[in-house]
């Protein structure tokens, strides 16, 4: 082997030095990079830590004084001397404010220059224009306006400029610090500082006679976190609106409201209408699924089920209509009670209503408020849309939320009463004042340990426990279901969760409970949309000793790679508020059980196929009271059953009998 | 002669035991180091379980790791000519994913096909960095003198550039610009070509501005003083670094950092990820963490520089400078440096995309150290 050195070789070595230093200097700086990243990591953690703000170290800052002899503090700054009050949330931060403003206004008869005047006065107010100044100043009248809404410190400069002939006339303006948040709840003013929606308007009266602030239920943080998941997921789903709400299902007070799109609360008149439109009230959807849980919860109560009893889940043909369920979802022929609720199935609750009846299925849902407006402080609660017929297609489709629209709201004030121990509420956007101090006991973690106890299954054994009372005396409250029968469908929700369509929804130590609901919309020629859905999720959470009620409402969700072409609710409403309670129950003082989170879901635990006691003869294959085979035995069950000829199952029976003779023509299938 | 003949040719069956005896195992071991602090953070980012974040994430780790590996025994000379191929479905998946991309977030951003997210602007980013290793590698450095040779490369830099920013997303526009400027660097442009580059920048800076989005401009704005807007844009970087300060210099201990577990700490799994390593294991578990981040860097750049030809050096460069902007942007996102922006930490974060993307690179890389001693179609040969 030679050794030539070549001018190629050198050329190459030139070449690789020249590239190898040029490394080793990048090498260099990469290093000194990281370097900085390791002197800001120190500053960061030990040197110059940033504190936690207080908020989180303590959930509550401390009440508003409950007197306040001049009216004059909100939290800890004066309020300035103004008519109307202020809005504060529950923890005092100002929602809405009226802050004084004067109008200029001018006699130009009195006027010595008006062209000096008009030069002085925009060395103040640089926004005005000369020219039109002068010539209102130059006129012959006794009056002219020449400015409006300017602060206090501008009426002084103005003032200081000594101009004789002109004059203030004080003024106040309302002003939302918060802009977009709470929009929908605190409504606005008009010119005059009169109320014209939401909280402004249903609480006129008091915000004018009584300047204390106005303390809402709200909660800020809450409602920013909220609004911030929602909005998250409204973009992430292309959903073209969504609602969500947070109720103490205890006090029925309003902790969080969001309606999306929103507007800046500042700019109300400009807002575009459909913003300004409140899903949360005035907006009616078709509940879909969520409506089962009424269902179940009157078949129970009414003891007309029982968990163990099993509903038919084949298709059920009416009329020109088909109920039935997903293809995909391969349900058993008889599903018991509790699957029915986990697995979401439409023909069994169908036939869950039609046992019922259609007499005390309209007299349930009106004793739970479902015919009427929301009770709520804002005027913009709308009136639900109620069939007037009530015939047998009616029952069977309202028992799973078709055919019936209400608004989100009243559905979380369903799911409330039949959790919190059977108590219906009139939920509210007011603070109740003795609601405030049981947050206070969970300031810290350790506390919250201390508090423990009510997070023990001990709770379950006794569902009329001391909360219960306390929801019991809250004003308008109604006792509308049993403590045992709302304890049983506390363990059906949570079953939902651990097992059914809600799997999506834990949230790990927090015990979620929840229904899904994914309501088909009406297309423009009427008829449903397969894949224009509602999706919602009604939940409550912790579910051994209920708090929060936390509702979301996707309108339109778009599928996406994650959600595998899914747009029902457990694929993106789910799972919306699993994210809205791991963020928002440390806030409010709830910290996650993670001593022993199994031994708690086990206390709760109900199977999906519970064993049929001695004595009882279940529903189901061979017991159904309308199955025409049984016609000619009388039927041996009781009260509810006794006239099986009459009763709805028979009907339906006798229907679809005879609808199978002449071939069935299927226009239209209802999908829950 | 025709290419699959050639193919076969170098790569005769019994050479593959020799070049994975030949694989920088040391290298490899750094990796799985790091990829383990990524499991014990998913872990306890789950709340102190392997779902839903841990498990799954160490089955793609798996899945790069093999696929580094079968990088690692291809040949220089095989990846040069794959480079333009590469390159140029880079360019049409850019232009596919601005035509029917998915949006989120308000960008557009990733692709789907047959069920599989893909972002067209990760490949392009390693198809960029082995195309202009290829070109410097045949031109001389002698010849970059000469700025018509320049003008190819740059164009190659800022067609992906342009249709990332077209997307719109500034962040990684930004770094594959950055990327395709330190393989210039690195393949001996002159001082004085860089300093002339160097005068209309501010200009460019000046229009580019002028086109961000409004959620971009608020980045910026909100990172000035994020304490503008606590509960909106401000709010990650406020909850960073307080889970950064409550930390201290040993930690609150694993599982037991109260900001990440209580979840005040947003996006914990992805982007902030290192915060909550921080604060369960105080500085000096941040400090560990970058220290290993480094030593993946400077080893990649001794990689690079014992290379015996140039397309090597220079894709060692590369990868090892995409790796540390990576690593560089994100922390310096946690510690409130630089505006957010989706950026994860290679390695650790949760995401699958990313984390074969970071493993594709590291295949690249492999493959320079295997065939470091190789010499091929050299600008010095006379070809």
């Amino acid at each position: 082997m030679d050794v030539r050195v070549t001018g190629d070789d050198l050329r190459t070595r030139t070449a690789r030095e020249r590239t190898q230093f040029r490394l080793l200097v990048m090498s260099g700086g990469f290093c000194a990079l990281f370097g900085a990243v390791a002197l800001k990591l120190a500053a960061a953690t030990v040197i110059m830590p940033m504190a936690p703000e207080q908020r989180q170290i303590a959930p509550q800052v401390p009440p508003i004084p409950r007197s306040d002899p001049k009216g004059m503090l909100a939290g800890d700054f004066a309020l300035p001397q103004v008519h109307r009050a202020s809005v504060t949330d529950r923890n005092g931060q100002v929602l809405a404010i009226s802050l004084p403003v004067a109008q200029v206004y001018a006699n130009p008869q009195e006027m010595i220059d008006a062209q000096d005047t008009a030069r002085k006065l925009r060395s103040v107010l640089p926004s005005l224009n000369e020219a039109e100044l002068i010539r209102r100043l130059s006129t012959q009248k006794q009056f002219v306006y020449l400015a409006r809404d300017i602060s206090p410190m501008q009426e002084v400069a103005i003032n200081n400029l000594g101009i004789p002939g002109i004059y203030f006339e004080p003024g106040e303006r309302r002003h939302y610090p918060l802009g977009r948040v709470a929009a929908h709840i605190l409504g606005a003013v008009d010119i005059d500082d009169h109320g014209v929606a939401g909280i402004e308007r249903s609480m006129e009266k008091r915000l004018d006679s009584d300047r204390t602030p106005l303390r809402l239920s709200l909660d800020v943080r809450i409602q920013a976190v909220v609004r911030d998941e929602l909005a998250a997921a409204k973009d992430l789903f292309q959903a073209i609106g969504a609602c969500a709400i947070v109720m103490d299902v205890n006090t029925g007070e309003i902790i969080a409201m969001v309606s999306l799109p929103d507007y800046d609360a500042n700019d109300f008149g400009r807002a575009d209408p459909d913003t300004r439109f409140n899903r949360a009230v005035t907006g009616m959807y078709e509940p879909g699924s969520t409506f089962k849980l009424q269902t179940a919860a009157m078949a129970l109560q009414l003891g007309v089920a029982h968990p163990w009893d099993r509903f038919s889940s084949i298709p059920i043909h009416i009329g020109r209509f088909t109920i039935a369920d997903m293809k995909s979802d391969h349900f058993a022929p008889w599903l018991t009670l509790n699957e029915v609720m986990a697995y979401s199935s439409n023909p069994a609750a169908a036939h869950m209503a039609l046992d019922v009846g259609a007499q005390r299925q309209q007299a349930w849902l009106r004793d739970m408020g479902f015919f009427a407006p929301v009770p709520i402080e804002l005027p913009e609660a709308g009136r639900p849309i109620v069939p007037h017929v009530w015939g047998i297609s009616t029952v069977m489709t309202v028992g799973f939320g078709h055919g019936v629209a209400e608004p989100p709201l009243a559905i979380v004030r369903g799911t409330a009463a039949t959790v919190n121990g059977g108590i219906l509420l009139h939920p509210t956007l007011m603070a109740r004042d003795g609601a405030q101090p049981d947050d206070t006991a969970q300031l810290t973690p350790a506390a919250a340990e201390g508090a423990a106890p009510t997070l023990t299954p001990a709770v379950l054994t006794t569902p009329a426990a001391a909360e219960t009372a306390d929801a019991a005396a809250m004003p308008g409250a109604k006792r509308v279901i049993s403590p045992e029968t709302s304890a049983l469908l506390r363990r059906i929700l949570r079953l939902d969760v651990t097992k059914g369509t809600g799997k999506t929804a834990e949230s790990p130590g927090y015990f979620v409970g929840g229904k899904t609901g994914t309501a088909e919309k009406i297309g423009p020629h009427g008829g449903y949309l397969k894949h224009v859905n509602i999706a919602a999720f009604t939940s409550i959470f912790p579910m051994n000793a209920p708090r929060y009620a936390v509702y979301v409402m996707l309108d339109s969700p778009k599928a996406t790679p994650q959600t595998h072409g899914w747009t029902t609710a457990a694929w993106n409403a789910a799972p919306t508020v699993s994210k809205i309670v791991t963020r928002v129950a440390p806030m409010l003082g709830l910290f996650p059980n993670t001593t022993n989170p199994q031994a708690v879901d086990d206390a709760m635990a109900i199977p999906l196929e519970p064993a049929v006691p001695r004595g009882y003869r279940p529903l189901g294959p061979g017991n159904d009271p309308g199955d025409p085979r049984n016609q000619p035995k009388a039927p041996a069950r009781e009260a509810a059953h006794t006239a099986a000829a009459q009763s709805p199952r028979a009907r339906l029976h006798a229907a679809r009998a005879e609808q199978t003779a002449q071939q069935r023509p299927v226009h239209q299938e209802i999908r829950g | 002669m025709n290419f699959q003949k050639r193919l076969l040719r170098a790569e005769p069956n019994f050479r593959i035991l020799a070049k994975l005896w030949q694989v920088n195992w040391l290298y490899v071991l750094l990796i799985c180091a790091l990829a383990m602090v990524g499991y014990g953070a998913l872990y306890s980012a789950a709340g102190g379980s392997s779902r839903p974040f841990a498990g799954p994430q160490t089955i793609r780790f798996a899945v790069g790791l093999v696929m580094m590996v079968c990088v690692a025994l291809m040949s220089p000379r095989l990846l040069t000519r794959l480079a333009w191929p590469l390159y140029g479905l880079s360019l049409v998946l850019l232009v596919a994913v601005l035509r029917m991309g998915h949006v989120g977030k308000g960008a557009e951003r990733w692709l789907i096909v047959g069920g599989v997210q893909i972002q067209p602007s990760e490949l392009a980013k390693i198809a960029l960095v082995l195309v202009l290793a290829t070109w410097f590698h045949r031109v001389s450095y002698r010849r970059m003198v000469n700025p018509l040779y320049l003008l190819p490369p740059a164009a190659m830099v800022l067609l992906p550039v342009g249709l990332v920013l077209k997307e719109p997303n500034l962040g990684t526009a930004v770094i594959i610009g950055v990327v395709g400027a330190t393989i210039f660097f690195g393949a001996g442009m002159r001082l004085w070509q860089i300093a002339l580059l160097l005068v209309p920048l501010p200009f460019l800076g000046k229009i580019a501005y002028s086109h961000l989005h409004d959620y971009q401009k608020a980045r910026i704005t909100t990172f000035l003083n994020p304490e503008s807007d606590p509960l909106g844009a401000g709010y990650n970087i406020i909850q960073s670094k307080i889970a950064l300060g409550s930390g201290g210099m040993w930690g609150q201990g694993y599982l037991h950092g109260t900001q990440g577990q209580l979840n005040f700490l947003p996006e914990k799994q992805t982007d902030f990820i290192f915060t909550m390593i921080a604060e369960e294991w105080g500085y000096v578990g941040g400090i560990a963490v970058i220290g290993l981040l480094m030593l993946m860097v400077i080893g990649g750049m001794l990689i690079a520089m014992r290379s015996r030809n140039q397309f090597g050096r220079l894709l060692g460069l590369g990868i090892a400078t995409n790796f540390f902007l990576y690593c560089a942007v994100n922390l310096s996102m946690v510690m409130g440096t630089i505006p957010v922006g989706g950026v994860p930490l290679p390695l650790i974060s949760y995401g699958g995309s990313a984390m074969l993307t970071v493993m594709f690179g590291f295949g690249l890389l492999m493959s320079a150290w295997v065939h470091r001693n190789d010499h091929f179609g050299e600008a010095g040969d006379r070809a």
